[in-house]
């Protein structure tokens, strides 16, 4: 060793002794690879290193251990120059200096030899002499240096400058970050600078989303097409300072709506995105969220127009073009329905409402299968329409076709196929009733197999039957003849195979249903026939079915009334022929559900005896029409015949099980079985209802339960335990579903507070009875929102009609005054007018005169008539009471001005202050506000019974949009009598004030009015307000602004709106809210039920 | 209404009592009510025919006033009235539509101004009361309630009418009987029929006829297809199923009849069906799309 080596090492033993066993080991492979002058000048440094501070000596230790692995990759005068780095380091921090030489190894390979330089001043710019940067500079590193090998030094430099930004805020969040970056960012490829620089970006304005948007990035990179990953990064940078701390939610909700649409339509929409940050970027984030229900609606061609309108609108007005986007305002919604050709079923549930009622009678409803699916009673598909009886449900879109006008025919046909199973009578079916079209044999062949069921249960032959017209019995022979509580339940239990005689019987009926509709509508027909041929394009091929099912298909065919061409399987010919014999039957403006079931009885018979084996053929035969029509007898004798010749091929056992062919699409489900079920039901139910409960038969859950594992019509899955569960669960919701109804209809007034979920937004649907729907107006967006708020009507409760007495009773004199006052308005009605040129009669009075006046040479009046007054009093008139919480606030009390308080946002919250507000007045003995509300309605309603106008009183209050309660006191058809006395007693605050939808539902009542006159007359006790009505929280304007709107949409039906308010502080709000319209502030509040009536007669003359 | 005869197309006119009813009205019996009109006029029982709009309440009241004119055409008394009925067919028929505005004076008769002169004329029931014809008052509970209590003692045993403004009481003429007719449907409670009026008469309920006579009815009348006038029927079929529900009231005969007409005037039949039917039930522009789509499928 070289001595002066030897001396440094001497020199090293003032300190601990790792040093120097470091230093020898280093030492030893440093001499084979350095020249002597080097290898002194190596040696010198990490002395001089470890003499530095106290403990350098650390440092020192690490330089000697770390310099053996990189040697290799420096040169001599590089591995000096790393030296010299690590010293200035050690200057700063020994630890510093520790951390950089350790973790060189680990990057040496992979950087250029001049960056090591450069990476440890990013490191030590980390350093500000606090122990935490020091540790933070560690940590980076030991980071970098392993990222190094897997990503570019630019790139690392930016990572670096992040978090150092990021140890300006926090150094917790600078450590995270350097911790998750080392976990994403080698998988985020070359698309790091623009994420890094996104990062950055989010540093000085929301530092703390910079970890969510770290765990984000897995989500983009699982849903965002790698050429649009970039694009996506600088888009949302750009966003950024728009965003206000919402950045990382834009990444994760929009990776989630680009992951559903492919490469290129990702390209286009963040194409649009882009476009729209210049103009509006607000409106980027909704609109990209929003793509997938916009593609599920217009397709991506006609997506630009959609977005033209869009940007056009955004340019013009910020809100509206934003309200555009976000989907909540009406042009949205109508320039997506015009562009869409999709038909939505919401849109034209209307017209298919009536269109079905006016086809199968006025009990029948309509509604989207999804309804059905939801109750769970046997129902699964949501996308085939189908009916049980009562209610045609309908897939809640059409999309198959290119355009509107064809969708909507096949809506049609769907709905005409459904509504013709009530109009021709599918579930009507009787085993009793006779066929039209066919010799009976169903009665007969139930009565044979009970008896033979009665034989069975003594000897039990086996299960081996006899083909021919002489049936098969039901392996549970018992249960299944007198088990099922349906006709059509005992009908199936005639058929060993259930599934078979199902489908079957499925595809003659609606053969036959689709030859009556046909018939019976032939506009409909050329569509009926298209959509027919459709359904028989996408037909299975023959070929390689079993025979069975080949036969099964064969007949599905036939039903859809392919008369040429007619494919049948080869080897069963004569089968063949005789099934569509028999069918084509059925196909007869004559033939009843009846009729179909007796062509099942015969068709199965047929076909139940072919062997299941896949048919060898490979080409299919021909069927061609040729017989004419046999009689009945004729028919059956034919068929027993044809039946006995073939008594040798009963193989029915062999082959495959027997599968169901697919269905027909535009056919829908048909289960007969469970229709009758669930109307033996509701019938049972409905008995019960009218004879006490001990007197009805019931069907009970058991063998409910029972008929339902019988039934070929449910689609379970095949293992067990579920399979029981399933059947229990059917049985129990097809108990409810038939029996709940009548108790729930009866909506209760003011049960417990349901405290409701908010909606995230966009349109609402009325689900329940009695609910409505309303739009409601941003001012802002000047649009309105589409389907916005729910109004649930609900019925006021009722109290005692002691209120009512009492009233009267404390305003006595008043009551008098008004009853006087209203009664002399009564004669002015029927007055009789004189001296009028034209009426109804000659005034013989005024005729002498005029005589003579002649006489006297005077020249007469020409009112020689007189008439009755024939302005008649036709007033219709809704008042609408402010129910809301600050109603209860007692009078006497110095009024607060009511802008004070504002409604606080959060939910919970909500529910706490409108609890004390609520509160405030109720402990005391004065009048509150409602109070008087109630008196004034007490005395108008003896004033309006007086005169005889029509009327109806209507109290309003409510909990967010979705929950706008509208409390019927007395409904503007219902008479005047005891029950509304008590309700008015029940009248108390309740939550908030959302006027506008209360208003338009009281408007959509007087609508329906006939009067000449029609008046709407809003009592309130201060402005309009709600959870969320308001725009984002703070415009207390919005609400005005709908509420005036609700009152001009009014005003365009012809009624005249008109608000009394008791809040004195209202004129600077009304002013806005009536502007040409009648409002009154009332000062005294006392002066409400003198006021009213006064009020109101001045009104309507 | 019967229409003249041939290319004549002058109108006629005839005196209130005179109008009788000479060729046979068209009328498909549905029920036994031919034979218990003859009985309550026999019996000189006032006659309520009850039935929405169009199922044929009129031409009921036509045919019988045609019908029992034949074989009692000898027995008729003159003895008031300078133009008694002609031993022409049919009972006189004098129909009397009411309104709101119908008042007593406009049944009973009322005083014109003639030169200096005032002349009393009479009304149409002070006519009818004379001749002793068929009056048949139709929508009576349009008419103003004082009016209808006017009708009253004409209704009972006593049979005669006060002409208060000439101090007259007129006893009725034999064959005079009082029907009116009343569409219970969509009255509202203010116009419901009294009472005290209602219970003077007898009540032959009308509704629409089933498909099979209606459509012979269609076909007679509009002189269109069998095929097409069975189609009409199915389709006022349909259209009833949607009374109450969007509708006030179903579709009339005459209004299926109406299309028929047009469409043996060589209007296509949905066109004629829109017009005649979907646009004269409602004015609703959903249920007319309701109604429509129907149309279109029931008709090519």
């Amino acid at each position: 060793m070289n001595p002066r080596l030897r001396e440094l090492e001497q020199e090293l033993r003032k300190f601990p002794a790792s040093v120097v066993d470091e230093f020898r080991r280093a030492a030893e492979v440093a001499q084979v690879h350095l020249p002597d002058t080097d290898l002194l000048s190596w040696a010198q440094q990490g002395v001089d290193m470890a003499h530095q501070t106290a403990r350098a000596w650390e440092a020192a230790s690490a330089y000697f251990r770390s310099s053996p692995q990189v040697l290799g990759h420096l040169s001599p005068s590089q591995l000096l120059e790393w030296g010299r780095c690590g010293s200035s380091l050690c200057g700063d921090s020994p630890a510093l200096a520790v951390a950089f030489f350790q973790d060189s190894p680990a990057m040496a390979p992979h950087v250029q030899p001049h960056l090591m330089a450069k990476w440890a001043n990013l490191g030590r710019a980390f350093y500000r002499g606090t122990w935490k940067s020091c540790a933070l500079a560690t940590k980076f590193f030991e980071v970098s240096s392993g990222l190094l090998g897997q990503m570019r030094y630019e790139e690392v430099e930016e990572f670096a400058g992040l978090a150092r930004a990021l140890s300006q805020k926090s150094f917790d969040l600078a450590t995270e970050s350097l911790l998750q970056g080392q976990q994403v960012l080698p998988k985020l490829g070359g698309h790091r600078l623009p994420f890094l620089k996104l990062v950055t970006s989010l540093v000085d304005t929301s530092w703390r989303e910079v970890k969510e948007c770290f765990d984000v990035v897995p989500k983009v990179l699982a849903k965002v097409h790698t050429q649009h990953r970039d694009r996506l990064f600088s888009l949302a940078t750009l966003l950024a300072p728009h965003a206000k701390g919402s950045i990382s939610l834009f990444l994760s909700e929009t990776a989630t709506a680009l992951g559903k649409a492919d490469a290129a339509s990702q390209g286009l929409l963040l194409a649009m995105a882009e476009q729209l940050v210049p103009i509006g970027p607000e409106a980027a984030g909704p609109f990209l969220l929003n793509s997938p229900a916009i593609l599920g609606r217009i397709s991506l061609q006609q997506l630009p127009q959609w977005f033209q309108t869009g940007v056009s609108l955004l340019q013009e007005r910020q809100e509206g073009g934003l309200a555009y986007f976000r989907l909540e305002s009406a042009t949205s919604e109508q320039v997506l329905e015009s562009l869409s050709s999709a038909v939505e079923l919401d849109r034209v549930k209307e017209i298919m409402r009536l269109y079905c009622r006016a086809l199968a009678g006025a009990q029948t409803d309509i509604a989207p299968t999804t309804e059905l699916v939801s109750k769970n009673i046997g129902w699964v598909s949501e996308r085939r329409a189908t009916t049980e009886g009562t209610t045609v449900y309908l897939p809640p879109q059409v999309e198959r076709y290119g355009s509107k006008e064809a969708n909507f025919a096949l809506l049609k046909v769907l709905a005409t196929h459904q509504a013709a199973h009530i109009e021709f009578g599918s579930f009507g079916f009787s085993l009793e009733a006779p066929a039209r079209r066919f010799r009976d044999l169903r009665f007969q062949r139930e009565q044979q197999m009970r008896t033979q069921a009665g034989k069975r249960s003594e000897t039990r032959p086996p299960d081996g039957d006899s083909p021919g017209l002489g049936a098969t019995v039901p392996p549970n022979g018992q249960d299944g003849i007198s088990g099922a509580p349906t006709p059509m339940g005992r009908f199936f239990d005639l058929f060993d195979n259930r599934r078979l005689a199902l489908d079957i019987f499925t595809a003659v009926e609606d053969g036959r249903l689709d030859y009556q509709v046909q018939q019976a509508y032939l506009g409909l027909a050329p569509a009926y026939r298209r959509i027919q041929q459709d359904a028989l394009v996408a037909r299975p091929p023959l070929e390689g079915l079993p025979a069975q099912q080949a036969m099964v298909e064969f007949l599905v065919r036939l039903s859809l009334q392919q008369a040429k061409d007619l494919q049948h399987p080869e080897p069963f010919r004569r089968e063949a022929r005789a099934v569509a014999r028999v069918a084509r039957r059925v196909f007869h403006p004559q033939a009843m559900v009846e009729d179909s079931a007796e062509a099942t009885l015969r068709i199965y018979d047929i076909i139940a005896t072919l062997p299941n084996t896949p048919v060898e053929e490979e080409e299919s035969g021909k069927e061609e029409e040729r017989d004419g029509a046999p009689s009945d007898e004729q028919l059956d004798q034919w068929l027993q015949q044809f039946l006995g010749s073939r008594a040798g091929a009963s193989a029915a056992q062999e082959g495959h099980p027997y599968e169901s062919p697919p269905p027909v699409e535009y056919r829908g489900d048909f289960k007969p079985e469970l229709a009758q079920l669930l109307s033996l039901l509701r019938q049972q139910q409905e008995q019960q209802r009218q004879q006490g409960p001990e007197t009805a038969r019931q069907v009970s859950p058991e063998s409910l339960q029972q008929v339902l594992a019988n039934t070929a019509e449910l689609e379970l899955d095949a293992e067990a335990g579920q399979l029981n569960h399933d059947l229990a669960a059917f049985a129990q919701n097809l108990m409810r579903e038939t029996g709940a109804t009548s108790a729930s209809v009866q909506g209760q007034g003011q049960g417990p507070f349901l405290h409701m979920q908010e909606p995230q937004g966009g349109a609402l649907e009325a689900k329940e009875p009695l609910c409505f729907v309303y739009n409601e107006w941003d001012f802002r967006a000047v649009d309105y929102k589409p389907r916005w708020c729910v109004v649930r009507e609900k019925a006021m409760a009722e109290g005692e009609a002691q209120f009512f007495a009492d009233t009267l009773r404390s305003y006595s004199t008043l009551t008098q005054q008004i009853r006087r006052q209203f009664e002399m308005l009564m004669p002015e009605a029927f007055r009789k007018i004189k001296h009028l040129p034209d009426g109804e009669e000659f005034d013989l009075d005024a005729v002498v005169e005029a005589i003579n006046d002649k006489w006297c040479g005077v020249s007469p009046s020409e009112k020689l008539y007189w008439r009755r007054n024939k302005v008649a009093r036709d007033v219709a008139v809704v008042f609408l009471m402010d129910m809301s919480a600050s109603t209860a606030e007692a009078i006497d009390e110095s009024r607060r001005r009511s802008d004070d308080w504002a409604p606080p946002d959060d939910p919970v919250e909500y529910m706490n202050w409108l609890r004390s507000r609520r509160g405030q007045g109720i402990n005391r003995n004065h009048k509150r506000i409602i109070d008087l509300e109630k008196e004034s309605t007490v005395l108008l309603i003896q004033a309006l019974e007086t005169i005889g106008d029509t009327y109806g009183i209507y109290g309003f209050s409510g909990y967010g949009r979705e929950n706008v309660e509208f409390y019927v006191i007395k409904d503007i058809e219902e008479s005047f009598s005891e029950r509304i006395k008590r309700r008015i007693d029940k009248i108390t605050p309740l939550h908030a004030t959302r006027m506008g939808p209360a208003i338009r539902h009281a408007t959509f009542k007087l609508a329906r009015q006939d009067a000449r006159t029609k008046l709407l007359l809003l009592i309130s006790d201060g402005r309009p307000q709600d959870r969320g009505y308001s725009r984002e929280g703070v415009e207390k304007e919005y609400a005005v602004h709908d509420t005036k709107m609700a009152l001009t949409e009014a005003r365009h039906q012809n009624i005249t709106p008109f608000c009394l308010t008791v809040d004195r502080a209202g004129h600077d709000y009304l002013k806005t809210m009536c502007q040409d319209m009648g409002y009154e502030v009332l000062g005294d509040i006392h002066a409400l039920p003198t006021r009213l009536p006064t009020l109101y007669r001045k009104l309507t003359f | 209404m019967t229409t003249p005869k041939g290319t004549r197309s002058l109108y006629r006119e005839f005196l209130i009592e005179e109008y009788v009813v000479e060729q046979e009205p068209f009328y498909v019996p549905v029920a036994d009510e031919v034979g218990l009109f003859e009985a309550a006029y026999a019996q000189k029982i006032p006659v309520l025919l009850k039935g929405p709009t169009g199922c044929g309440k009129t031409r009921f009241i036509e045919y019988m006033a045609w019908r029992l004119g034949r074989p009692l055409t000898t027995v008729r008394p003159k003895e008031k009235g300078p133009s008694a009925p002609q031993n022409g067919r049919g009972v006189p028929l004098v129909t009397v539509a009411c309104h709101e505005d119908l008042t007593a004076s406009d049944l009973v008769g009322r005083y014109l101004l003639e030169g200096e002169e005032t002349r009393w004329i009479d009304g149409p029931l002070t006519r009818a009361v004379k001749v002793g014809a068929i009056c048949y008052l139709d929508e009576i509970v349009e008419a103003r309630k004082d009016t209808t209590v006017l009708i009253h003692p004409l209704t009972d045993h006593r049979r005669f009418l006060p002409i208060e403004k000439r101090g007259h009481i007129l006893q009725a003429a034999d064959g005079f009987l009082l029907c009116i007719s009343y569409n219970p449907g969509y009255q509202s409670a203010m116009k419901d029929l009294k009472h005290s009026t209602r219970q003077r008469f007898v009540s032959i309920e009308f509704n629409y006829p089933n498909r099979d006579v209606e459509a012979q009815v269609v076909q007679h009348e509009s002189g269109v297809s069998p095929a097409i006038a069975e189609t009409l029927a199915r389709l006022g079929e349909k259209v009833r199923n949607l009374k109450d529900h969007g509708l006030q009231e179903g579709a009339s005969t005459r209004l299926l009849i109406y299309a028929g007409k047009l469409i043996s005037q060589g209007i296509t039949p949905r066109r004629a069906c829109q017009i005649a039917i979907v646009w004269a039930v409602t004015d609703d522009h959903e249920v007319q799309r309701s109604l429509e789509e129907v149309v279109a499928s029931i008709f090519e």
